[in-house]
């Protein structure tokens, strides 16, 4: 049996995402954010990490959502990508959360076409779907599809797959 | 720690194209200095020097046409050739630092490297002129000497190193042979068919005389026997010896070993030391110990480490943590003061502070100071560059150089020399006029271009200045308008000094003809932008018939800034002190619009409004009455930049903003404050030119 994949898991909306721990290095709360002038839209700025500065992407913007209202539950996730440390800011982080392969479907092929190939798999975990991300395709410059569509079309991707 | 072998090579390689350097500037200078005396001993053996380290050094790297090209100049640079050929003599040595170079761009990027034909063609013309009587190799005595150059005895000891076993064969020629020439022909083919000939002497069919001797070695897997039957060529050959050279005792050899102890010492003690010519000696001698300061084995040996600059990079990125860390140190500590004011720790916790930030200081000095090296190591390029198009332009031009031992930054140092070789080709091919036009001026007939450095507080300046023409600033007011860079409405609201930048401008160029020289469809803008990166600027001056100074200002390292700090729109920013002019206050309502821009008037001068806010253009910040304005001076212009709040002064350590998500062109780098806050460093240049392209706010209505 294959050991478990182990998955953060955090939530931009209503929806749950995850990305590997192995490219997770921590998880802060959002400190003051120094914006860049001229940088791109999703860009929040750069943050102080511990004397590192590193720039902050904001994963709800990426994903197209108008409103963005401040929680104290905002966090930082903060990946490594190719020795890059960047902050994502997420509605909230839940858990570290243990799916088994099996549990993980490939994308459907909605989800590699055009903008949406920033999914790299659909998990299931107690009832819930949880999209894993692709980060390199997130840090990409350029435009990403509405995360509705993005929930919408892992809905009928899992339908799909019960039916098959 | 152990290396692979490739490890190895190609650390030798690095090692090999930093020494070539040295020798290609070695040879340089030595060719400068043959051209002013021909006669020079001492230069004509430094060159030999340099082109025997090279030899070596490519052949253990395995670059063997630059090794054989270098072995056939070594050979015409004889002492007596020399004599022979002055007049050509300099040309020789400075072509074939330029074929070398050429040769070790190509082997630097795994190119196949250009043949060098140039260089060949004066090797043949130096050997090919009657050349003294002296010339070719000893090869009217009969006995065998195999007093194998070093070139060849690193080629043996390469085949040896290849397992192959190596003979030297003795052939002693017919004395009735006719056609000697022919008979070597014969006889190499001969050696051919027996074996791999890894060296031959005579070299060429044309050296060996009836009754003569030649010489081989040959790497072979046949017995001795069967290699003697093989070269019988009947009445050709009348007597032949071959031997097996003996193993090295060194074995296993590789192309560092070779290197290092004293190149071929080996080789040499079982190959030539049967009976060699003691002249042969006595000359390959002192190219030994003579090679041994310039060689690489110098390099591995010597009490100087060569450093990847990238370590020294990493060192000096800890030590600014350091000093972030010590003012997180300052703050917490004053808080606990604060707060305890009695408390008997307050002391302790001073002393321990002061002890710490003393030797921080001197770790930042210490470490600041490796990465400083003298400007000479840039400056020295250059009197061949001026000597080139001096000569190319048939104009008398010298190169003064001062201030060669002002100490900079390696990597500004490094940024600086395309920039500085363009201001100098330039001003040695536009500033200086022709011989004829300049005693028309009644100015002396040889022209001058002079280099110097300085240090000037923080800063260091590299001057280049001419005694030529001067910019013509009609000429490049007409030009910028032609080109459609300027309106005429433009440039007559220009100052002097603006219409000087102009040069700089990217379509640029006012030399009439297109020259091979400077017109390489690359402008001074190119000297602009590598001044903008470095926060640098330059300065011209310049006057009609007496000559043009350009003044290079660079920070002296770009590790850290004196910065002057401020609140623009909420934002903290910082800006390069040195470029603050001065700061002043000014009230809304001396604001005006000309055009699309905002001025005000300071003094005499009416300087545009730079708005920070308007960076971002969307939102609108309430403006207080009055407000500070801090006065920048940048490339010749002056302006002056809103600020809502000072700040006050502060040395930053500057870290780069490397991630692509968040680079500006408007923001040159960030540093971290004591309290962790994050100040960005503006990009002084950029912003001015950004700003100029949005229109002023109200300015349509």
């Amino acid at each position: 049996m294959d050991k478990d994949i182990q998955i953060v898991g955090f939530r931009i909306g209503r929806e749950t995402f995850g990305l590997p721990i192995a490219l997770v290095r921590e998880i802060v709360r959002v400190p003051e954010i120094t914006s860049v002038p001229n940088a791109p839209d999703y860009i929040e700025g750069v943050i102080n990490l511990r004397g590192r500065i590193i720039p902050v992407v904001d994963l709800r913007k990426r994903f197209g959502e108008k409103v963005i209202e401040a929680s104290k539950r905002n966090r930082i996730v903060v990946v490594e990508l190719e020795s890059r440390a960047i902050g994502l800011i997420v509605n909230s982080a839940s858990e570290v959360i243990k799916i088994p392969p099996s549990d993980i479907e490939a994308p459907h092929s909605v989800f590699q076409e055009g903008e949406l190939n920033y999914i790299t798999g659909v998990g299931k975990f107690r009832g819930r779907l949880v999209m894993m991300l692709d980060l390199s395709k997130i840090l990409q410059r350029g435009e990403l599809r509405r995360l509705e569509d993005a929930a919408e079309s892992a809905a009928v991707a899992t339908d799909n797959m019960a039916r098959v | 720690m152990t290396f692979s072998p490739d490890d190895r090579a190609s650390e030798l390689r690095d090692l090999f194209f930093e020494s070539a350097e040295e020798i290609l500037q070695a040879m340089n200078d030595a060719g400068l200095a043959l051209e002013e005396h021909p006669s020079d001993k001492e230069s004509l053996r430094s060159v030999r020097r340099a082109v025997h380290t090279l030899k070596g050094d490519s052949a253990a790297c395995g670059y063997r046409e630059l090794s054989e090209l270098a072995h056939e100049l070594e050979d015409v640079l004889t002492p007596d050739l020399v004599k022979e050929h002055a007049g050509l003599i300099a040309e020789v040595v400075l072509t074939a630092a330029d074929t070398f170079r050429d040769m070790l761009a190509a082997y630097r990027s795994n190119l196949q490297p250009p043949d060098g034909g140039a260089l060949r063609e004066y090797v043949q013309r130096l050997l090919h002129q009657p050349a003294s009587a002296g010339r070719g190799r000893p090869s009217e005595e009969a006995t065998a000497t195999f007093s194998w150059t070093e070139y060849e005895r690193l080629l043996i000891a390469e085949s040896f190193r290849r397992g192959e076993t190596v003979y030297q064969v003795a052939l002693h020629l017919a004395s009735e042979a006719v056609l000697p020439a022919a008979a070597y022909e014969l006889v190499k083919k001969a050696l051919e068919r027996a074996g791999k000939i890894v060296a031959l002497r005579p070299e060429n069919s044309g050296d060996l005389v009836s009754g003569g001797l030649l010489e081989a070695a040959l790497a072979s897997t046949k017995p001795a026997d069967w290699i003697r039957k093989r070269c019988q060529v009947p009445s050709v050959v009348a007597q032949i010896s071959v031997n097996r050279i003996p193993l090295m005792e060194t074995e296993p050899r590789d192309v560092l070993d070779i290197l290092v102890e004293s190149e071929a010492a080996a080789v040499s003690a079982s190959v030539a030391g049967q009976s060699a010519d003691p002249g042969e000696i006595e000359e390959e001698d002192e190219a030994h110990l003579s090679s041994a300061p310039t060689g690489l084995a110098h390099a591995v040996a010597e009490n100087t480490l060569r450093v990847d600059a990238g370590r020294i990079d990493t060192v000096m990125n800890l030590v600014g943590e350091l000093i972030i860390g010590k003012s997180m140190l300052q703050r917490t500590i004053a808080e606990f003061e604060r707060r305890f004011a009695k408390d008997a720790l307050r002391g302790k916790f001073s002393d321990a502070l002061a002890f710490q930030s003393r030797i921080l200081n001197e770790l930042q000095k210490s470490v600041m100071k490796i990465r400083m090296v003298p400007v000479e190591q840039l400056f020295r390029r250059f009197p061949r560059v001026v000597r080139d198009v001096a000569k190319h332009l048939n104009k008398e031009i010298a190169l003064e150089i001062a201030g060669q031992n002002t100490d900079l930054d390696k990597s500004i140092l490094d940024a600086l020399a395309e920039p500085l070789a363009h201001l100098i080709r330039n001003a040695a091919d536009h500033g200086i006029e022709t011989a004829s036009e300049r005693a028309a001026a009644g100015k002396p007939v040889n022209g001058t271009v002079r280099l110097d450095a300085y240090h000037e507080g923080d800063q260091v300046v590299i001057e280049v200045s001419d005694n030529g023409r001067g910019i013509d600033r009609e000429k490049v007011i007409r030009r910028a308008i032609e080109r459609g860079l300027m309106s005429a409405t433009d440039t007559s609201r220009m100052n002097e000094s603006e219409i000087n930048h102009l040069i700089f401008t990217p379509g640029f160029s006012t030399a009439e003809n297109v020259t091979e020289i400077s017109g390489r469809g690359v402008g001074l803008d190119v000297v602009k932008s590598a001044l903008d990166n470095l926060k640098g600027s330059i300065e011209i001056e310049t006057e009609s018939g007496k000559g043009t100074t350009f003044r290079l200002i660079v920070p002296l390292t770009l590790a850290s800034i004196q910065a002057l700090l401020f609140h623009v729109a909420g934002r903290l920013y910082a800006v390069p002190i040195s470029s603050v002019v001065e700061i002043t206050r000014i009230t809304e309502a001396e604001v005006h619009r000309v055009d699309d821009h905002e001025v005000f008037q300071l003094r005499q001068q009416v300087l545009t409004l730079v708005r920070l806010e308007r960076l971002e253009s969307t939102e609108k910040f309430e403006r207080s009455k009055r407000v500070f304005v801090v006065v920048i001076g940048a490339g010749g212009r002056r302006f002056g930049l809103a600020v809502d709040r000072l700040m006050g002064e502060e040395e930053l350590v500057i870290k780069a903003l490397e991630d692509q998500l968040v680079t500006s062109p408007l923001v040159s780098g960030a540093s971290i404050l004591g309290d962790g806050t994050i100040v960005l460093i503006l990009n002084i240049p950029a912003v001015v030119s950004h700003l100029a392209r949005i229109p002023a706010v109200g300015a349509t209505a």
